[in-house]
C-alpha cells in the first residue's frame, strides 16, 4: 500500500490514469472538542449528542460525540491529503455506514480503494467509485462504505479549450 | 436513555409527511468556515463544496414548527449529488419519514431528503436512517 510519505506532490490525476484497486491511507487528524462547537455553529445541529456532556455522561457513549457528518466531511478533507489527487469534476454520490462514534480526542485516517471506474455518456468525465474506511487510533471501523466521482478525463487536443465552468452546470452531470 | 427536551420520538412522526425548513442563502462565508473545519474544499471557485449543504439542511431541520427527532445515533445514508450548487444559491430541505420498524433499544426511522434550490430544482437528494428513541414511559 501506498502511503502518503511514499508521495511526492503531483498534478492532479485524470480518469486515464487512476487504476482499479489502488489504495491510500490518508495522514490521521485528531478529532478536538474544537472540531465539534466549530461544525455545531456552522451546522445549526445542536443534537444532545454532540453539545451536552452532562447529558451524555448517562449515554450509552458516556460523553459527547462528533457529528456523524462531521466525520463524512472530515474524512473528504483527509482525502485530498492522501498523496495523489483525482482531478474531481464533481462529487455525485455516497453510500455511508457510520458504524461507532468519535469522541473527543480520537485520531482518525482514511483508508481508500478505487473498487471500479468506468465511462460515462460524456466523453469529457468519468465514473470513479472509491470505497473508504475511517478507523480511530485503535484501529476500530468508526464510517464506512464508497463515494461517487466525476473525474476529467484527459483532455484530447483542441482549441479552445472548454471552461469547466462551462461544462459543470448542467442539469444532467453525467 | 433518557431525552431532556421536548422531542420527536419514534412513535411520534406520521409516514409520508412532508416536513419542509426555511430557506439559508449559500456565502463564501459557509465555504470559508466549512474548509476550515474539515479540510474540505469545493472544485473551483464559486462552487460549493458538495457535503456543505447537506450540513446546513440537518440545521435547517431543526428550524421546523415541530420538536427534533430524538436521535441516537445515525446509521446510515444513501445520497446523490443531482445538480452542482454555487455560492449565491438560496437552499431549502424537505424531508419526509417512508418507514419505521422497532429496535430493541429504540427504533428505525427511515427519512428521505431533499435539498431544493431558488429555482425549486431539486440540487441534492438521500435517504437517511437513524436510531431514535421510544416515548418515555
Amino acid at each position: 500500500m501506498l502511503s502518503y510519505a511514499d508521495m511526492t506532490p503531483s498534478g492532479r490525476r485524470y480518469f486515464e490514469e487512476i487504476e482499479v484497486g489502488e489504495e491510500f491511507e490518508s495522514p490521521g487528524r485528531t478529532v478536538t472538542e474544537t472540531d465539534i462547537v466549530l461544525f455545531a455553529g456552522l451546522s445549526g445541529d445542536y443534537n444532545v449528542l454532540h453539545t451536552d456532556a452532562e447529558f451524555m455522561k448517562k449515554s450509552i457513549f458516556g460523553e459527547r460525540i462528533a457529528h456523524g457528518l462531521l466525520g463524512l466531511t472530515i474524512q473528504s478533507g483527509l482525502f485530498y491529503r492522501t498523496g495523489r489527487v483525482f482531478a474531481t469534476l464533481a462529487f455525485v454520490g455516497l453510500k455511508w455506514k457510520f458504524k461507532g462514534p468519535i469522541k473527543i480526542g480520537d485520531t482518525i485516517r482514511l483508508r481508500t480503494r478505487v473498487a471500479s471506474k468506468r465511462e460515462t455518456s460524456k466523453a469529457d468525465r468519468g465514473l470513479v467509485v472509491v470505497e473508504r474506511t475511517v478507523v480511530n487510533q485503535r484501529d476500530e471501523v468508526v464510517q464506512e462504505r464508497e463515494t461517487e466521482l466525476l473525474v476529467d478525463r484527459r483532455p484530447a487536443c483542441r482549441w479552445p479549450p472548454a471552461t469547466r465552468s462551462s461544462r459543470t452546470p448542467s442539469s444532467t452531470m453525467w | 436513555m433518557p431525552v431532556a427536551a421536548s422531542h420527536t420520538f419514534f412513535e411520534d412522526p406520521k409516514l409520508n409527511d412532508v416536513v419542509t425548513s426555511p430557506a439559508m442563502t449559500l456565502t463564501e462565508a459557509h465555504l470559508s468556515l466549512y474548509s476550515g473545519i474539515t479540510g474540505d474544499v469545493a472544485v473551483e471557485p464559486g462552487a460549493v463544496a458538495e457535503l456543505l449543504p447537506l450540513c446546513l439542511s440537518i440545521g435547517l431541520g431543526w428550524r421546523v414548527p415541530q420538536p427534533p427527532l430524538a436521535v441516537l445515533a445515525f446509521m446510515s445514508m444513501d445520497y446523490q449529488i443531482v445538480r452542482p450548487l454555487r455560492v449565491g444559491d438560496t437552499v431549502y430541505g424537505t424531508s419526509r419519514v417512508v418507514s419505521r420498524r422497532t429496535m430493541r433499544e429504540g427504533g428505525i426511522v427511515i427519512e428521505d431528503h431533499e435539498i431544493i434550490n431558488q429555482r425549486g430544482e431539486v440540487a441534492q437528494r438521500g435517504r437517511f436512517t437513524f436510531l431514535v428513541a421510544r416515548r418515555p414511559a
